[in-house]
């Protein structure tokens, strides 16, 4: 009886064990990313003097978007990468563009993240945003700032309401 | 048994942590153009057009020198099931016997997309008179030198029905909309 009881308690004593380890290397393999911030709806003026174009270019606040990115030890390094979809109509002469404006914080001392830091175009297509390096811990950064521009805003785009969805992705490289 | 209950824990915990881990986020961009139909007259202020009285007897009135000072600018803004615009002119009062005339040249100086076409040479009246067609997305540009200049002026049209006047004001009346 004693030695079936104790039997049961080591095995339930091996499973949390085992739990607790697989829980923390999970970690290790996991790349995750959260994307916070607000939608932008690009606030163009009215034209009040006849005769006159937009401005044609608009720019969010610096931290329009901010990004929670974390990535394994084990997979070293990851980026993060950007393309927009219409949803449901966009229009191919209003230029998305857009950069990272701050590194967000972390704990790990030896960690890196980099690149982004100039506007570049979005396309429909992915483009690589950032990169991450991880070195001898998880890499998480939080309340990485990201800045929105659009250009090509003008009188020739047919009158009307535009969306586009912008899909952020943590990948590896 | 128990060994096998093990593994599975251990898998699920692995991979179904995995099936959670966020990997992709996104957020909206939204850009609203109205509609737009601006217009008007650079620059402001009236303009005064005298004939001069013959000085020698059997000879005609002299015609005023035309004002080429104002422009016409405008922006036009419209949907994709917009169509395109018009400009019209009218006059609040005729003066007997005289032609109060409107010609608005091609479009120059600043601007882009579909500008209007002229008119050409226009005898205005209460009734509005299209001095330019055909106007697309466009904008002319603000200000003197920009935009469609205009050419007024002022000729006897039956010297029975003149009568000597001084300071008649007549305004020009522009409206832009939608063909």
């Amino acid at each position: 009886m004693f030695t079936m009881r104790s039997q049961t308690n080591l095995y339930i004593i091996r499973v949390c064990c085992c739990l607790l380890i697989v829980l923390t290397c999970r970690q290790l393999f996991a790349q995750t990313l959260v994307v916070n911030g607000t939608h932008w709806n690009v606030p163009v003026p009215n034209i009040t003097e006849a005769g006159n174009d937009y401005a044609g270019t608009y720019e969010s606040v610096s931290n329009q978007i901010t990004h929670n990115t974390s990535v394994p030890l084990l997979l070293g390094s990851a980026k993060v990468s950007v393309h927009y979809e219409p949803d449901p109509t966009w229009n191919s002469n209003l230029n998305l563009s857009i950069r990272r404006t701050s590194n967000g914080s972390t704990l790990c001392l030896l960690c890196s993240i980099s690149g982004g830091t100039a506007y570049q175009p979005v396309g429909v297509t992915d483009i690589e945003l950032y990169r991450i390096q991880a070195v001898l811990a998880l890499a998480s950064y939080s309340d990485i700032g990201i800045q929105l521009s659009l250009s090509g805003v003008s009188i020739l785009i047919p009158s009307g309401t535009y969306n586009a969805r912008l899909v952020f992705t943590v990948g590896g490289l | 048994m128990l060994r096998v209950g093990f593994i599975l824990v251990l898998v699920f915990s692995f991979f179904g942590g995995s099936l959670y881990a966020q990997t992709s986020g996104s957020r909206n961009v939204s850009v609203t153009l109205p509609a737009i139909a601006l217009l008007d007259i650079e620059p402001a202020g009236p303009i005064t057009l005298s004939f001069t009285k013959p000085t020698e007897a059997g000879l005609p009135l002299s015609n005023p020198t035309p004002n080429t000072s104002k422009w016409i600018n405008y922006t036009s803004a419209y949907g994709t099931s917009g169509s395109s615009r018009i400009i019209t002119a009218s006059i609040n009062q005729t003066i007997p016997g005289i032609n109060i005339r409107l010609q608005a040249a091609a479009a120059s100086g600043a601007g882009g997309g579909t500008r209007g076409t002229p008119a050409g040479l226009i005898t205005l009246t209460t009734t509005p008179t299209v001095i330019i067609s055909g106007i697309g997305r466009s904008y002319t540009g603000n200000g003197v030198g920009n935009g469609h200049q205009l050419t007024i002026s002022v000729v006897p049209n039956n010297y029975s029905n003149l009568s000597a006047q001084t300071n008649t004001q007549v305004t020009v009346t522009y409206t832009i909309s939608s063909n």
